[in-house]
């Protein structure tokens, strides 16, 4: 089963906030393109590397009207105690989501329940809340924030355009694409 | 003008198999066409859509398909060359380009690049619309076109294995061979970094109307009517 369309469920949680704390709930998030990144837990090697990648990117996201929500099973309070200790994590200015009961988790499909801790899930979801987008890495294999922004303005891109387009890759100098002749019912 | 002999049909692009199904469309052509193409004789792309270009003119067809080759140094040294490119009307900017030409005039449709993977079908397309009994067109659609009364020139960025691509450019072609204000040019953008680097092109197809005006994706010949009668 796939999680493509499938509309984000009714939730509440809190967040540390550039040095708040605050609740985030769907509603929060409607209106907007959103990104929720979950990572197995805070104070653990890789996920610094990788919200740091992420916030190198944020204003380029929230260029692109998306915002970026960081998820864990850890408490708010242990965003923060992380974000005192961590110069990396100091200067993220996105919510980073606390969500110790497992809900979100559970709802993108990414909870290891004996551990309670979240596999690397990133979802791109549309202003309507809708799922467009997602992969689901094991627990030691990172993600790029340069390759989810390239995601997340392809999602924007087919949701405004339709998929009547070719993403163009350029490779300057390849050989001439051998003709392919394919007229049937255009004469 | 390039000696012809100078040039190898030998052109692994157009097999036998391919040569065949070609020529069952351009049998039907109806009236003589000439293709004629700007090369950069020290330009492999060049020489390889001189070959293409020389093979493709010797598969039978219903009518005469001959072909003109120039290079670009003739076009801009010697008495005659600002005659001779005002002749062509072709843009030189990026080459090789092909024109097609009929009953003495250019068409308004050209090439840059080699038509290759699905833009072989609007190449083969241009040429049958022009000299051929061309694709259906209903008499309300035509009328449209002729009406047209601004000069429009599209550039229709592509690649070679885009989709969406090949229709689009056959689209504005067949606008361009009805009205002699509109001009057409196929662009395989993979030859052109800089035009890519300029338009910023992510995905194709991608137009640009009078150098100013970009679109992305497909459209339909009725749509097409409607942007270049709004185009600025």
């Amino acid at each position: 089963m796939h999680l493509i369309g499938t509309e984000l469920e009714e939730f509440c949680v809190q967040a540390y906030h550039a040095g708040e704390f605050e609740e985030v709930t769907k509603e929060s998030v409607l209106g907007h393109w959103s990104v929720f990144f979950f990572y197995p837990a805070d104070f653990t090697f890789v996920c610094p590397t990788e919200l740091g990648d992420l916030a190198d990117f944020y204003e380029d996201f929230k260029a692109a009207g998306c915002e970026i929500y960081s998820v864990s099973e850890d408490t708010h309070f242990v965003h923060k105690a992380w974000a005192d200790a961590s110069e990396t994590i100091r200067r993220i200015s996105y919510p980073m989501l606390a969500d110790p009961a497992g809900k979100l988790a559970r709802f993108f499909g990414v909870l290891v329940e004996e551990e309670g801790q979240a596999l690397r899930g990133t979802f791109i979801l549309n202003p309507e809340g809708k799922i467009r987008a997602y992969e689901v890495h094991d627990m030691g294999i990172g993600r790029n924030a340069e390759e989810l922004l390239r995601k997340v303005q392809a999602a924007q891109y087919v949701e405004e355009h339709g998929d009547q387009v070719c993403p163009a890759k350029w490779k300057p100098g390849e050989d001439t694409l051998m003709p392919s002749l394919d007229l049937v019912g255009l004469l | 003008m390039i000696d012809l002999k100078e040039i190898s049909s030998e052109c692994p692009l157009l097999n036998d198999k391919l040569c065949q199904d070609i020529g069952g469309i351009i049998k039907k052509l109806q009236k003589p066409v000439t293709i004629k193409a700007v090369l950069d004789t020290e330009q492999d792309k060049s020489m390889e859509m001189a070959s293409f270009l020389k093979r493709f003119c010797e598969i039978p067809a219903g009518a005469s398909v001959n072909l003109e080759l120039y290079s670009i140094k003739e076009l801009s040294e010697g008495p005659e060359a600002e005659t001779l490119a005002a002749g062509l009307k072709l843009n030189t900017q990026y080459l090789p380009v092909t024109g097609l030409y009929a009953d003495g005039e250019f068409s308004g449709v050209s090439f840059h690049g080699i038509p290759g993977g699905k833009e072989i079908n609007a190449f083969i397309l241009a040429v049958y619309n022009l000299a051929g009994p061309g694709q259906e067109l209903s008499d309300g659609t035509k009328r449209k076109i002729q009406k047209l009364k601004r000069p429009v020139n599209v550039k229709i960025c592509v690649s070679l294995g885009c989709h969406h691509c090949s229709g689009l450019v056959t689209a504005c072609q067949r606008i361009a061979m009805l009205n002699p204000l509109i001009e057409a040019e196929m662009i395989d953008a993979n030859l052109y970094p800089d035009l890519v680097e300029k338009y910023q092109i992510k995905r194709v197809p991608f137009m640009i109307v009078n150098d100013r005006d970009t679109f992305t994706g497909p459209r339909s010949i009725e749509d097409l009517v409607v942007l270049f009668k709004n185009s600025r």
